[in-house]
Parts: structure tokens; C-alpha cells; sequence
């Protein structure tokens, strides 16, 4: 450290630097610390929620539910995405900032928002009976449905925003030039636009994964107890269980899952953006 | 061709389809709360029967939804000024230091970011009931300044990497002190940077649930709680009232910000 804090500057990083660690680093550690002594010396927290059924199901939906929402989100990302880059400027702009407000709407509003169009009673339901694709209402609430439904709409701009910038660095003329070929459409989306943008999908893909395995809001409204996740049993293991040592392993689990990804992601393409 | 919206064909009715289907989903779930807001229905049937403002009364008149928005308020105030304080050191030993690590450094800072929320949440709820601030105004204020400063750190780091040094070495040249000069040369040129940083700091603890969940004591709830308690109980219209001014100030923000950002580039 004191090399280090030889040269220039190194000062002004400090307050940062304490508040960091002090409510940072530390509290991580203290909890990672608690799940290999609580109750007792040893690894025996991890044995438990490895050899658990019950834990066991949670870490699958958790992987399950955060792949559903990953290929969904991705599908109907990428045309927005593509579209946002080539629209005529009026409406893309348009695009654009229904894109932003979503991303920036408070998560409970939205939330909120699902959980009354989606109940028996609600909007979706009623769309659906008056179309007569159901005769009865459908649970679309507190079961993988309205999970999924519920987080792909939140994770939308995570996904888009990096796959535009992206094609928005394609050279035009690179598609041209596949056309003068005698490529046809398909052969010029599957050949040239799609492996092109494979650094921004790869981006978008690793980031709403990551942001899906350690939800807890929406998941835990409009999820149901069947289809638990990792980060709701996380809080109750704590909140109601008050068993630290189990809930520090599993944030632990959680942790290593999340940092392994990211790691992923920066040797595959580099940093994200604003982080260089 | 693909990248020239005219050459597309009938292609472009397609992808037009699937933008307008997604541009739909985005939006009007958002257009729905508002409307449900100003509806007289008790059990939100859609379209209302009729319009009314009563549960903005409702939510007016309750001290308990005016506490919480005046807490959050407080907290997201705090924060905004502590962030953009230590964001601005931060930067200035980022952007301008010499020592070594600084790219480590900039790592750690925003480590933050990509840390599962609900993880930082336990671990400072543990280290707070021990330090006996669980609860309080000041645990809160901790929480949400260890999500915002990254997002600060980005903001101000990027308007002072724009910004020319020699600017600043000619103010010390002609007389100033070097903290005269940094802060009435240098962060007058970087305020966009300040202003957004303020902007998003501000609106990241507005809007935060999940640290504030853990946070929250029965006398001190944030409006975010606020509405998830009242949401785990019934989908009241009421919090229908709620989301809708909290959308309304999340868009005055971001207009505001948007403007900022305009008077940058002139």
C-alpha cells in the first residue's frame, strides 16, 4: 500500500476507498466468514444445501427461470435492437425512449403493473376470454408464467441497449457487399448480421442472466412458493429462519455464480462499457 | 441490405410488427397504472366505470404514505450529495493519479454494480444490527451510497476525462491555490458530469427496494417499502396512486437529465 500511495493522487481515493470497505468488503466477508462457522466449524452449511431436495429444486428453477427469461428477452430484443439502429430518425427516437422510460420506471410500479393485468380477474385474462382462447380464466399469477413475464419485461433494456450498440457500429456497407454477392436476405441475417453482433448478444445474454439468478422483487410477487428462487431463499433463510450460517452459504453459492459469469463475459468480450 | 430500413422489402413490415408488439408490452403497463390511478374502481376492473381523484385523497391524507415519500426523500438527498462528493475524489484519483492499480482500482469501485443486491443486502443488515444501525436514518443512507457511488464514479470520471487539465494548470499558473483552482475552474467545467451523477444517485435510492427491505424498521420506511408492504397485502388502487407520482418524478428526472446531457454537447 505504500508504494502505491508514493505516487500522486492516490489520496483523493480515499473516502471512497473507506466507505468501500467498511460497507463493502467487509460485511461480504463477515457473512462468507459466518457460513463456514455457524453452527459449527466446517463446510457443513454447503453439505446441507447441496444434499437438500428442497434446496436442491431452488438452485434448478433458479437456472431454469433465468434461461427462460435469457432466450425470451434475446428474441425480442435482437428486432428492436436492429430496428432501433435503421428505423426512419422520428421513429426510432421514439422507440428509443419508450426503451429508457421503461428501463428507469420504478421496478415496484412495474411490477405492481403485472400483478393486476395478469390476475384472475385482470385485463389479460379478459382480452383472452373476449377472444374466446379460453373459456376460463387462466392462473397466470404466482407460477412460472408470471415470472417469466414479469422479469422479461424488466430485463427488455439490458438486453436491447447492448445489442444496439453494436449494430450501430456495423458498417453498412458490409451488408451491401453480401447482397452484391448474391446473398439473399436469410443468407445475409444468418451469415453476416448475426455473427457481427455476437459481441453485444454475448454482452446482453451474460448480463440479464446474471441480473435474472439474483432477483428477488419480482420473483417473490409474482412468483409462486413452488417455483422459489435464490435470492428469496436467501432473505428467508435470514429474515424468517434466522439461520446466518445456511444464508450466507447460499449468498455465497450465488455469489460465485454471479463473478464466474462476469469473469466469463470479460475474457469473452472485454469489459462493459464504462468500465474501461 | 439488412442495415438499410428501405431496402428491406416486406421485411420491414415484419420487423415494424415485432417493434410496435414490443414498444406495446414496454409501454403500456406503464399507461395502465396511471390510468387505474384516476379509476374509481376498487378492484381495478379496466376500463374504470368512471374517473376520480380519490385515491390521491386517500394517499394524501395518510401520514403513513407521507412519512415514507419524506423519508425517501431525505435518504435519496443525502446520498446524492455524499455520492457525488466522494464520486468527485474518487474520480479526481482515478482520472488524474499517477500511482499504480489505478485500473484495479476503478475495478474495485465499481464492484458494486455487479454484486446480487440481495447479497449486499444481507451481509450489511448483519454488520448494521451489529453496529446497532440497523433501522435508522444513517443505515440507510450506507446502503444506498455503496450502489450509487459506482454509478457516480462513471458519470464524473467521464466529464473529467473531457475536461483539459492545462485549463486548470493555467489557473494555478496565474495566482490560484490548487483547490481554488479545482474548484472554481475545474468542477464548474465538469458540473454536467456532477449534475448527472446527483441525478442518478438520486433516483437509485428512490427507487430501491430490496437494501431498503432489509433496512427498514416500522418507524423508518422508505416509499418503496411502503408500497411493497401495502402490496403484499392488496393490489389497492392507492398503490396505483403512488406508482404513478413516483413514475411522474422518475420522468421529470430523466427529462431533466436528457437536458443536461443537451447542454453538454453545445
Amino acid at each position: 500500500m505504500a508504494a502505491i500511495a508514493a505516487r500522486r493522487g492516490f489520496g483523493f481515493a480515499l473516502p471512497a476507498l473507506a466507505l468501500l470497505v467498511a460497507f463493502f468488503v467487509m460485511p461480504v466477508m463477515w457473512l462468507l466468514l459466518r457460513s463456514v462457522t455457524e453452527p459449527g466449524l466446517g463446510f457443513q452449511n454447503y453439505a446441507t444445501l447441496f444434499g437438500t431436495a428442497t434446496y436442491a429444486k431452488v438452485f434448478l428453477n433458479t437456472f431454469m427461470v433465468a434461461g427462460i427469461v435469457t432466450v425470451i428477452t434475446l428474441l425480442l430484443a435482437f428486432p428492436v435492437a436492429w430496428a432501433l439502429v435503421i428505423l426512419p430518425p422520428r421513429w426510432s427516437m421514439v422507440l428509443f425512449a419508450i426503451v429508457i422510460l421503461s428501463m428507469w420506471t420504478n421496478l415496484l410500479a412495474r411490477t405492481y403493473a403485472w400483478m393486476v393485468l395478469l390476475q384472475r380477474t385482470g385485463l389479460v385474462n379478459q382480452i383472452l376470454m373476449g377472444l374466446g382462447i379460453t373459456d376460463a380464466p387462466l392462473e397466470l399469477v404466482n407460477n412460472l408464467i408470471g415470472v417469466t413475464i414479469g422479469m422479461v419485461y424488466i430485463m427488455l433494456p439490458f438486453m436491447i441497449l447492448p445489442i444496439y450498440g453494436v449494430i450501430r457500429q456495423i458498417d453498412a456497407s458490409v451488408l451491401q457487399a453480401a447482397s452484391l454477392c448474391g446473398a439473399t436476405r436469410w443468407q445475409a441475417l444468418w451469415r453476416v448480421l448475426l455473427p457481427l453482433c455476437v459481441p453485444g448478444i454475448a454482452s446482453g445474454v451474460l448480463m440479464v442472466f446474471v441480473m435474472a439468478l439474483g432477483y428477488y422483487v419480482t420473483p417473490s410477487l409474482l412468483g409462486g412458493t413452488s417455483h422459489m428462487m435464490l435470492a428469496e431463499l436467501i432473505a428467508q433463510l435470514v429474515q424468517s429462519l434466522v439461520n446466518w450460517g445456511l444464508g450466507g452459504a447460499a449468498a455465497f453459492v450465488l455469489l460465485v455464480a454471479t463473478l464466474a459469469l462476469y469473469a466469463l463475459q470479460i475474457r469473452l468480450v472485454g469489459l462493459p462499457k464504462g468500465a474501461q | 441490405m439488412l442495415l438499410n430500413f428501405h431496402m428491406l422489402g416486406w421485411w420491414r413490415w415484419a420487423l415494424g410488427a415485432v417493434c410496435a408488439l414490443v414498444a406495446a408490452f414496454l409501454l403500456l403497463p406503464i399507461l395502465f397504472i396511471i390510468a387505474l390511478s384516476f379509476g374509481d374502481s376498487r378492484w381495478l376492473i379496466f376500463p374504470p366505470p368512471g374517473w376520480t381523484l380519490k385515491w390521491y385523497e386517500e394517499l394524501f391524507s395518510d401520514p403513513r404514505w407521507l412519512d415514507a415519500a419524506f423519508t425517501s426523500f431525505k435518504v435519496a438527498a443525502v446520498v446524492a450529495v455524499l455520492s457525488v462528493i466522494l464520486g468527485f475524489l474518487a474520480s479526481m484519483a482515478l482520472v488524474r493519479g499517477t500511482f499504480r492499480g489505478r485500473a484495479f482500482l476503478r475495478g474495485f469501485f465499481l464492484m458494486p454494480m455487479v454484486m446480487p443486491v440481495v447479497v449486499l443486502a444481507i451481509a450489511l443488515y448483519a454488520t448494521f444490527l451489529w453496529l446497532g444501525i440497523a433501522g435508522t436514518f444513517v443505515g440507510f443512507v450506507l446502503a444506498h451510497l455503496v450502489i450509487a457511488l459506482p454509478f457516480a464514479i462513471i458519470a464524473i470520471s467521464g466529464a473529467l476525462e473531457g475536461f483539459d487539465k492545462s485549463i486548470e494548470d493555467a489557473a494555478i499558473l496565474c495566482g490560484a491555490s490548487p483547490w481554488e483552482a479545482r474548484l472554481r475552474v475545474t468542477l464548474p467545467s465538469i458540473k454536467h458530469g456532477l449534475f448527472s451523477a446527483a441525478i442518478f444517485s438520486f433516483l437509485i435510492s428512490w427507487d430501491e427496494v430490496v437494501l431498503a427491505i432489509f433496512m427498514a424498521s416500522p418507524r423508518l420506511q422508505t416509499l418503496p417499502i411502503k408500497v411493497w408492504g401495502t402490496l403484499r397485502q392488496d393490489l389497492s388502487p392507492v398503490i396505483a396512486a403512488a406508482s404513478t407520482l413516483l413514475i411522474a418524478l422518475t420522468v421529470a428526472l430523466m427529462v431533466l437529465a436528457a437536458f443536461t446531457r443537451k447542454g453538454k454537447k453545445q
